[in-house]
């Protein structure tokens, strides 16, 4: 394979991921990924449905953030690294949040058999601009080797 | 009081669905997370990269959506207002690229539902589970799903 970003080489347990820091969130922005998504709850949209639902305002979907982060390890690994994704959404993301996604290596497993590619662990979370987490997380990346 | 949901559907397994991928939803989906790597939004360098086209993100399987077996379904399902749930959880495993123009089949279930006390009151946790094959009949990618539903009246 000719496309990667980062070899196996390049990460060793420990090894942090560049933070990705987004701009922060506007309305646009969650109607936009409301039509890319097909989630048109309107907890994200609008502002008088989301006050009666006990929500004070509207908040942005939990898959934006979760979109982010995918983004932060692409951005680091290479697109169509990603084997597994998981997280958990800690906190509501509002309207101006700065969301800023973080990880590190915490595994690195070599190739079953000799052969394909190598295995990172990685630990994710995404914070907003008061350093309170808003997604926890995990992944598994296929990291090819350098040889 | 709180609400109650129709546990009931627990198990439940909705009609399979075919999604076939359009290109310009990818990209669609891709500018609207902000990510603007070639390998989803240029057809002409995706071309030269190792998949001979673009694919889709990551969490790209959340849009495969059917009106059978939908959010609105499960809230039907449940008897519960949209107002009152909240993502909990995600996860996708990948084991193929997801490509544009291919027909892939999903098969959505309730895998478990269950209740249990949170922060700001009572919480029911419903997991979906979605299994998503292509024409070869390989699994593609695997997703699951919480969605938490508060339950305070």
């Amino acid at each position: 394979m000719k496309y990667a970003k980062v070899y196996a080489e390049d990460v060793q347990v420990g090894s942090e991921m560049p933070p990705l820091v987004k701009p922060p969130i506007q309305q646009i922005q969650l109607t936009r990924y409301a039509g890319a998504s097909g989630d048109f709850n309107p907890i994200h949209q609008d502002a008088a449905f989301a006050k009666a639902a006990g929500m004070g305002d509207v908040f942005a979907h939990g898959m934006l953030s979760m979109g982010f982060v995918a983004q932060s390890v692409t951005d680091w690994l290479g697109v169509g690294t990603v084997r597994k994704l998981g997280v958990r959404f800690a906190a509501l993301v509002r309207l101006g949040d700065v969301v800023t996604c973080r990880g590190k290596v915490v595994a690195k497993r070599p190739p079953k058999d000799g052969d394909g590619p190598y295995l990172a662990d990685l630990e994710l979370w995404a914070e907003n601009q008061k350093g309170e987490k808003v997604i926890t997380g995990k992944a598994t990346a296929a990291l090819i080797s350098r040889a | 009081m709180p609400i109650q949901i129709n546990t009931s559907v627990k198990g439940k397994e909705y009609a399979p669905y075919r999604v076939t991928v359009e290109r310009g939803k990818i990209k669609e989906f891709a500018r609207a997370i902000g990510d603007l790597s070639p390998m989803y939004l240029d057809d002409a360098v995706a071309k030269a990269g190792p998949w001979g086209d673009i694919i889709a993100p990551p969490t790209f399987p959340i849009t495969f959506r059917d009106e059978g077996g939908d959010t609105g379904a499960l809230l039907r399902d449940l008897g519960v207002d949209i107002g009152r749930i909240l993502h909990g959880e995600q996860e996708f495993e990948h084991f193929k690229p997801i490509r544009p123009g291919q027909t892939y089949l999903c098969r959505l279930r309730i895998a478990d539902i269950y209740e249990k006390a949170g922060k700001s009151g009572p919480m029911a946790f419903v997991v979906r589970e979605t299994t998503v094959t292509d024409s070869d009949n390989d699994i593609v990618a695997l997703m699951r799903g919480t969605t938490v539903v508060r339950l305070s009246s």
